[in-house]
């Protein structure tokens, strides 16, 4: 029977990770020689290129789990996921561009917003299933990709050009406080994990899984399925709604390509190169694809996008558990082969545990 | 609270009619399940036995005829709503959860908080080798184990009929006997239909027994009297 573990040994995976996270700025610092104050006043060199790259990982991991919440744990494969990350990103953009609303009134339309999608492709969630819903939810997504590249648009999102000019709360600037960003990032990709973690870990959260594993079997237990599967639209929405809000905040420019079907791919491949239902898998292969871009970019320029795709598609079919998905896999292995090792050469008393 | 005389039928399905997609699969099926009793739905393959099952669940269309459930009909509420009237189905090919662990197995199926907790000595006295296996995943189970545990999931919220789908298929025969022991022992705490191929398992455990064939319900009575009639046995089941 399971025991009550501690929060420390229970999160001390994702615990060390955001140590590790938090550190690594002072860290490169040293090797630069910038000293550690010089980093924590943002004059770091490397250090805040760095901590650039990690801004644009913590956002795509938190897109990612968001996504395999939605796919990986519960089993709705959405197409048009991207959506509720787009919607967001424009949303905030136009309200602190155009309507001047500061950042708490920006988080508040958000929450609506991300409210809002879920029922939307809620509605359809009791009448389609499997790949129907793929591409209705693609439908919708698309619709609004259209919308926002409609030169009618051109004043609010920037049409194809993208949306320029979103003023920065100065307190989280990322020109100016690089640091605080990269911190605030890295705490909400924790946070979140946690959340999902402790969610996978809920009685809802068996649900879900069930609700992927066999649907009908759920409904014959007794569980209204459909209202299991709004909850977790409802999570993922949110959650994808906040990575939005903080790519607007980082990025220059919100670019349209966040609101076509290539960025749910993303989000998609994040989630089987780092093992699908894993979670950790999603912050793992957030970090591959992050720096297989950029290395690939600096190495063969044009013709990176190219290689990058062929990577992925060697990657998916010759590593199908995903890079956590394999290690638990392989984890279990040894361990199956320590036992079959101790019974084999008689030293089951030896490693016996004290009574 | 139970309002009705042990007697009296917990289930009657009254000529009902069913479809699955556009096919006319029960054409007039009828019969009543006593409060307390284990009944048999016998016939052939491809007969309409676990369609039946189906249609009171209403995981199949019922386009005619009547389910009623203590007292109230049944029919036209979703699946879910059918299972919390307190109907439990243990469906065949040993539907268990894979990715879940067998006490997470178990925990899902709780209608009300506390609903295994209450129940977890009966049921790993029914299942010992459950408890054994607490912590072990779906698929980390034998056959025989994942049936087990497919019918202990049914036991954990108060199921006052029980609805179970060829228990002993594909199952060693020392397994066989288990099962048989086991599904006796639910008979006192519930009421059950129970569908089988094995005649013998339907034998040993039925104290009635309703034959289908081609969709409709053709012959009905005491097991006891099926047993000592060869012929009907051997015309309608087609076992010498």
């Amino acid at each position: 029977m399971k025991t009550k573990q501690s929060f420390l040994s229970r999160y001390k995976g994702i615990l060390i990770f955001f140590a590790v996270m938090l550190l690594l700025p002072f860290v490169i610092g040293l090797f630069e020689g910038s000293n550690p104050l010089e980093v924590w006043n943002n004059q770091g060199r490397f250090s805040k290129y760095l901590e650039g790259i990690g801004i644009e990982i913590f956002i795509l991991a938190i897109f990612a789990l968001s996504y395999d919440l939605l796919f990986g744990i519960t089993g709705l494969m959405s197409f048009g996921h991207t959506m509720f990350f787009a919607v967001a990103a424009y949303a905030t953009g136009i309200s602190l561009k155009t309507l001047g609303l500061p950042l708490w009134q920006v988080l508040l339309i958000i929450v609506g917003t991300s409210i809002v999608q879920a029922l939307l492709f809620s509605i359809v969630l009791p009448r389609v299933k499997g790949v129907t819903f793929t591409m209705v939810t693609l439908g919708l997504a698309s619709m609004f990709h259209i919308i926002v590249m409609s030169s009618d648009m051109i004043k609010l999102t920037g049409a194809d050009v993208g949306l320029q000019g979103v003023p920065k709360p100065a307190f989280i600037d990322p020109s100016i406080e690089r640091l605080r960003f990269y911190v605030v990032a890295l705490l909400i990709l924790v946070l979140v994990y946690i959340f999902y973690r402790r969610f996978i870990d809920s009685p809802t959260g068996r649900v879900s899984i069930a609700i992927r594993e066999n649907e009908s079997r759920a409904k014959m237990l007794g569980y209204n399925t459909t209202a299991f599967k709004v909850v977790v639209m409802l999570i993922a929405s949110f959650t994808a709604s906040i990575a939005g809000v903080l790519h607007t905040l980082y990025q220059p420019i919100v670019s349209p390509t966040i609101a076509d079907l290539g960025y749910t791919v993303t989000g998609l491949l994040i989630v089987l190169i780092g093992g699908i239902a894993t979670l950790s898998g999603s912050i793992v292969g957030a970090f591959v694809i992050k720096i297989l871009d950029l290395g690939l970019r600096g190495i063969m320029k044009d013709s990176a996008p190219l290689v990058t795709g062929i990577v992925y598609v060697v990657f998916v079919l010759f590593v199908p558990y995903g890079i956590v998905g394999s290690l638990k896999l392989g984890g279990l292995r040894i361990k199956e082969g320590w036992q079959m090792l101790i019974e084999r050469f008689g030293l089951k008393k030896l490693f016996e545990k004290k009574k | 609270m139970n309002l009705t005389s042990p007697n009296e039928s917990i289930l009657k399905v009254q000529e009902i009619q069913s479809y699955i997609s556009h096919y006319h699969i029960l054409e007039e099926v009828t019969f009543e399940v006593p409060r307390g009793s284990i009944v048999a739905l016998l016939g052939r393959n491809g007969a309409g036995k676990t369609t039946t099952l189906k249609s009171i669940l209403n995981l199949v269309t019922v386009k005619e005829g009547e389910i009623i459930f203590e007292g109230r009909p049944i029919q036209g509420l979703t699946p879910y709503e059918v299972a919390q009237r307190g109907i439990g189905f243990v469906p065949e090919h040993r539907a268990v959860f894979r990715d879940l662990s067998v006490e997470e197995n178990l925990r899902i199926a709780e209608r009300k908080k506390g609903d295994f907790d209450k129940k977890r000595e009966m049921i790993f006295e029914l299942f010992p080798d459950l408890k054994k296996f607490i912590n072990l995943r779906g698929t980390e189970l034998s056959g025989g184990q994942q049936q087990m545990l497919a019918i202990a999931r049914a036991l954990v919220p108060d199921n006052r009929l029980l609805l179970i789908d060829e228990p002993s298929e594909g199952l060693a025969p020392v397994v066989i006997e288990q099962m048989i022991e086991v599904i006796a022992e639910l008979a006192k705490k519930s009421t059950v239909i129970l569908v089988d191929q094995n005649f013998l398992v339907t034998s040993k455990l039925a104290h009635q027994y309703v034959i289908i064939e081609e969709g409709k319900s053709v012959d009905r009575g005491e097991m006891a009297e099926l047993i000592g009639d060869q012929a009907k046995i051997h015309r309608y089941l087609g076992v010498a």
